[in-house]
């Protein structure tokens, strides 16, 4: 995304007196040299021109018809004075409103060199600025000003500063990316600013090409939005795309899921260039039938022309993914993967295309598929039996069947009384239920006193003995004689500090016996 | 560069003094009593020790549930002596392995000590090096070695915490001395015990615990840099019973942690199904899950939990996929409350919510969404167009009006080389060569090719082929595949009621036509997979096929003769030389033995020129950094 704004009206200084020109004049040709580069390179971007003096008016909102922009520079008002910080502050809201604050985003800031002239100095502007800002921005400065001007040398400190501050964000938990730079014209004329917007052009908005391939299937392709480069801050290491993107396997939409992604891309395909076209099709078209065969050849090599007619990889496996409901993983450099899908704009529901998902660099950015450099074909062993997705992973949160230790750590999560209260609760349930839940109670109180020693609470286990000896008290005289005998051992064995207390010991209910016994008489 | 709470050490007071009540009753007799002679329980008291281990392991609860990698986590327990309860293996950074250690230790017991020693230990610990620490390059100036000690326990006053923090600082100093003057000696042989690393920073939590009603003479004090910014040091004072409330609060700043708390959630009574009543419920996540709301708060809401309102969900739910950005582990606040439960419950069967900020005035903004995978809760940000949106249409792009694609083909080529979680390394490179044999003869169309459109006819031996290595009665089957064919034709009959309409020929000249495709594709076919023995064996029996049938048809066969050896190697080669090859002992394939030594099947071409790549169609520039290092000296 691109995005302008100019606060200068001011005669450019007459070295050149044969053309007049304002400041104004020059940053709009440096605009639509921008915009004539889009045009070619990146027809996709989006941008906005948004004017600023004390005040900021969004002169043209978020477009890809770049002439409404060139239509409305000459129609441009001035204003009073440069105020940067109030630009910066327009443009967050601008794009936070559009966009949210995920969306990268590029600001040039066409300026007219100077610090502004508010009532305020360099250093109160740098703390007004409405930097870092909360979505993950790099802002380039084109100072629209002779370069060896005094008031140059005292604005640049606080462009860098700008500059430094943009990328500084701190919702880039997922690494960062480069920052922008400023862009001095060498001298302040039209060819001057036009060579200065150029290199940033060509430094920030190079359309990024590669090759994705699969096994030896292949297509030119071309990302957009272009990717950036990823440090990893944590690592000091950095995460460059590689110009080949390769097509490891394939898997269900469902299995793959929702990748923990820092960027998404649109491949586009691109007509595959001289030499480089047929050499996949070679076989297809050197099979003797095809150079032989007189038929419909005039047609042929009007097919050849029009790249839309010439078979591309990527069209096919577009195709077969959002017909397959697949994905397929893909290898983006050393230790980055990403996923490939058959994406469908909602509001667009018959416009498809394909999306790249670039996952955080290493091989933990979707833990229910494992370790994505193990991601692999099923063992000719086993193939019959392989492992399946997802793999699953266990959190205090995870509930019952994560081992013994009776649910991971929620199992002794008594720092709030309720929790206290309710597992206590559920021992008293199951005493009231003898002789039917003998084993539920017995298998509720290991679990209960497990928790109460690591935690050093006897306490609770005299506790909850007085209960169990309360409730065989207090049993109706129908009651199994069995209940009283449990009920009797239990409390005695919770009490006595050598079988409550020993971690190793474990409470198994009293033998039965006597239950034969009371059947015999 | 490690972060502060790459390492964080509890030290546990252990001492007799941790034994007394924390004077809070906990009341098990809730419910109304059961009728006369139904004597009360007492009220049951924790001691001090039970209120700190419980915060503290609800505290690395949340930590590992967040960040089940690289967040550390170790015990030391202080009486007499220091108890390490773990190190900084990742097999010791679990729930389990802490409880299992607390249960060794005990409740307290009489006898000396105090939280010096664990103190002391904690510090030195702090020097042992974590297994990412190990990787690292030591020398790496960007390598701090940083963390943070909370040591739970009691003091008398200010003065003592003061000589508590004191001697802990000294205990650093002194250690780091040590530990620098052993670097470069210990470099050389310290494979088996790595050598103790400076400890750049460590920021000491002390937590000053109270029973219920004794007055301390201990206050809060803020962050406190001591040592020239070697150590920071804090003060909390807490009664035991809210001790697991404030490390509650402590964990947030220390991993950036934020809350949500998700409000008016329908939940059925236990009692009463056909009732519903709203419950809310607490999760903490990454702080930068929050980043689309902060613009829009004020700095008291950005420092208590977001209140995000729970939209019913409509249907089919999407899961996380709305989310066009990053996505981060959730954990409930309480994970043993009920209506926690039901929440999670309900993500885990694999349902999502969607969050949406509460309006006053009306109008629906969805923010977040939740939702489980692999077993772990999720929550991600929605909001914001992509800039993705609007994508030019395919159709009219390069192949966009290609109408014959073989979609179905491809979608069995990508049923075949489906992905599994596999253990151990290479698993991508098996999977990739596999691709790569999968692919090595695929026309992408249909009307490029005619022996993938035969159907049942030739599928055993396109399908066979491209396995890595054939068995004896797989080359068998191939062998009967060519047979029926070479039967077929010299019937004059042709497989062609699986061929799209514009492809069946009815005059026998076209049909001879077909044939000669179909054998050529053949041989290009199995010659691009004539890499084992048994594939060779199958390539001289379908160039035996072909002189055969080759025969048949006298002036044909000249022509393809005289083609062929004008063509290039790749082309297909006609009937005399295959039998000439064969007759030899073995066929010529287009690979030398030192490519198939080398593994691909395809040597790889030289890679292109990395500046050209990126320059798409322009003009490639050189050394394009170098004007912009230029600029950045400006």
């Amino acid at each position: 995304m691109g995005y302008v704004s100019l606060s200068m009206s001011r005669p450019v200084p007459s070295s050149d007196t044969t053309e007049t020109h304002t400041r104004f004049t020059v940053a709009s040709a440096a605009i639509n040299t921008f915009l004539d580069y889009l045009c070619i390179h990146t027809k996709l971007e989006y941008v906005a021109l948004v004017s600023f003096s004390s005040t900021f008016e969004v002169a043209v909102p978020f477009t890809r018809d770049f002439d409404t922009i060139r239509s409305k520079l000459p129609l441009l008002e001035e204003g009073d004075k440069t105020c940067i910080d109030i630009a910066l502050a327009g443009v967050n809201q601008l794009i936070l409103s559009e966009w949210g604050n995920q969306t990268p985003a590029q600001i040039i800031l066409v300026t007219d060199g100077t610090c502004g002239v508010g009532p305020i100095g360099r250093n109160r502007i740098i703390q007004a600025l409405p930097l870092p800002a909360s979505y993950p921005v790099k802002i380039h400065v084109l100072p629209v000003v002779s370069p060896h001007e005094t008031c140059l040398q005292q604005a640049m400190p606080l462009y860098q500063k700008i500059v430094d501050m943009a990328s500084s964000a701190p919702n880039l938990a997922n690494g960062t990316t480069s920052r922008g730079s400023i862009y001095c014209p060498d001298q302040l004329t039209v060819p001057g600013i036009v060579a200065a917007m150029t290199r940033l052009c060509e430094q920030q908005y190079q359309e990024f090409w590669c090759t994705l391939k699969c096994g030896q299937l292949e297509a030119r392709v071309q990302l957009f939005p272009a990717p950036q480069t990823v440090i990893n801050e944590g690592l000091g290491t950095t995460y460059t795309l590689s110009n080949q993107i390769q097509v490891i396997g394939f898997l269900q939409q469902q299995e793959l899921g929702t990748p923990i992604a820092i960027s998404k891309h649109l491949v586009i395909p691109q007509a595959q260039v001289g030499g480089n076209t047929s050499t996949r099709e070679n076989y297809g078209s050197k099979t003797p039938t095809k150079e032989g065969s007189s038929t419909d050849s005039s047609a042929t090599e009007e097919d050849m022309s029009d790249p839309s007619k010439i078979p591309n990889f990527c069209v096919l496996l577009h195709g077969a993914l959002k017909v397959e409901g697949m994905a397929a993983i893909v290898q983006l450099g050393a230790e980055w993967w990403g996923a490939l899908t058959a994406w469908c704009e909602a509001s667009r529901a018959r416009r498809s295309c394909l999306l790249l998902s670039a996952m955080r660099p290493g091989a933990k950015a979707a833990p229910w598929l494992g370790p994505l450099d193990q991601l692999g074909p099923p063992d000719e062993a086993n193939a019959a039996n392989p492992e399946t997705f997802p793999v699953r992973s266990w959190r205090s949160y995870s509930g019952g069947g994560s081992g013994g230790a009776g649910g991971g750590g929620a199992g002794c999560a008594w720092a709030r009384p309720h929790a206290l209260l309710a597992d206590v609760q559920k021992v008293l349930r199951h005493a009231r239920k003898l002789p039917d839940k003998t084993q539920h109670l017995y298998k509720e109180l290991n679990r209960l006193r497990r928790a109460a020693i690591s935690l050093g609470f006897s306490e609770l286990l005299t506790c909850v003995g007085s209960a169990l000896e309360r409730e065989r008290a207090s049993l109706p005289a129908s009651a199994s004689p069995e209940c009283a005998l449990q009920l009797a051992h239990a409390a005695a064995a919770l009490r006595d500090p050598r079988t409550a207390l020993d971690i190793k010991h474990t409470l198994t209910p009293l033998p039965a016996n006597f239950a034969v016994t009371s059947m015999t008489h | 560069m490690f972060p502060t709470n790459h390492k964080t050490i509890f030290v546990l007071d252990h001492t007799p003094y941790f034994g007394i009540s924390s004077d809070y009753p906990i009341d098990f007799d809730v419910t109304k009593s059961r009728g006369p002679g139904y004597v009360p329980l007492p009220p049951v008291c924790k001691s001090l020790w039970t209120c700190s281990v419980e915060a503290a392991v609800e505290y690395c609860r949340i930590v590992w549930d967040l960040f089940p990698e690289g967040k550390l986590v170790r015990f030391v327990v202080s009486d007499s002596a220091a108890h390490i309860l773990n190190t900084w293996a990742v097999s010791q950074q679990n729930l389990t392995h802490i409880l299992n250690g607390l249960c060794l230790v005990g409740p307290v017991r009489p006898g000396a000590g105090g939280d010096v020693v664990g103190l002391c230990a904690a510090i030195e610990s702090m020097g042992e090096p974590s297994p990412s620490q190990v990787t690292q390059v030591p020398t790496d100036r960007q390598n701090k070695n940083r963390g943070r000690i909370i040591c739970i326990t009691s003091a008398r006053d200010n003065d003592s915490i003061r000589s508590l923090a004191e001697i802990a600082l000294n205990t650093l100093v002194q250690q780091n001395k040590k530990a620098s003057l052993a670097q470069p000696v210990a470099s050389t042989d310290s494979t088996s015990n790595p050598q103790p690393l400076v400890v750049h920073y460590c920021h000491l939590v002390i937590i000053n615990v109270t029973p219920e009603k004794l007055d301390s003479r201990v206050s809060d004090q803020p962050l406190t840099e001591m040592g020239g910014g070697l150590m920071g040091v804090e003060v909390r004072v807490s009664r035991a019973s809210a001790l697991a409330n404030l490390l509650g609060r402590l964990v947030l700043p220390h991993y950036a942690l934020a809350t949500t708390t998700v409000t008016g959630i329908p939940m059925k009574e236990e009692q009463n199904a056909s009732s519903s009543a709203n419950y809310d419920v607490e999760i903490i996540h990454s702080a930068d899950a929050h980043a689309g709301l902060r613009a829009s708060q004020t700095v008291a809401e950005a420092a208590g939990s977001v209140v995000l309102r729970w939209w019913t969900p409509r249907g089919a739910e999407g899961g996380a996929s709305g989310c066009s950005g990053p996505l981060w582990r959730v954990t409930p606040a309480d994970v043993a409350s009920r209506p926690s439960a039901c929440l999670v419950n309900f993500l885990l069967n694999g349902r999502s919510v969607t969050l949406e900020v509460p309006r006053k005035g009306g109008g629906r903004s969805a923010s977040h969404v939740l939702a489980a995978q692999g077993g772990e809760l999720w929550i991600g940000a929605l909001g914001g167009r992509m800039q993705y949106d609007d994508p030019p249409a395919l159709s009219e792009g390069a192949g966009g009006r290609v109408t014959d694609y073989r979609i179905k083909e491809f979608g069995a080529l990508m049923q075949q080389n489906r992905l599994h979680p596999l253990r151990g390394a290479g698993s991508n490179t098996r999977a990739r060569s596999r691709l790569q044999r999968h692919t090595t003869y695929w026309p992408l169309t249909i009307s490029s090719t005619l022996i993938f459109n035969l159907g049942a006819v030739v599928e055993p031996l396109t399908r066979l082929v491209v396995q890595e290595s054939l068995s004896d009665e797989e080359v068998d089957q191939c062998r009967a595949v060519l047979l029926s064919l070479l039967g077929m034709e010299s019937r004059h009959e042709f497989p062609a009621t699986q061929l799209p309409t514009n492809m069946r020929g009815k005059s026998s000249g076209r049909r001879e036509e077909q044939w000669r495709q179909v054998w050529s594709e053949l041989e290009a076919l199995v010659r691009a997979h004539a890499q084992s023995p048994a594939h060779r064996t199958l390539l001289r029996v379908l160039l035996e096929c072909r002189a055969h049938n080759n025969h048949g048809n006298d002036g044909e066969s000249r022509a393809t003769v005289i083609r062929a050896t004008t063509d290039s190697p790749l082309s297909p080669v006609g009937a005399g030389n295959g039998t000439a090859a064969a007759a030899a002992g073995d066929v010529w394939a287009p690979r030398s033995v030192l490519d198939a030594l080398l593994g691909p099947p395809r040597p790889l071409r030289r890679p292109d020129f990395a500046g050209r790549m990126t320059a798409g169609n322009r003009v490639a520039t050189l050394y394009p950094h170098l004007q912009q290092d230029v600029e950045a000296q400006h």
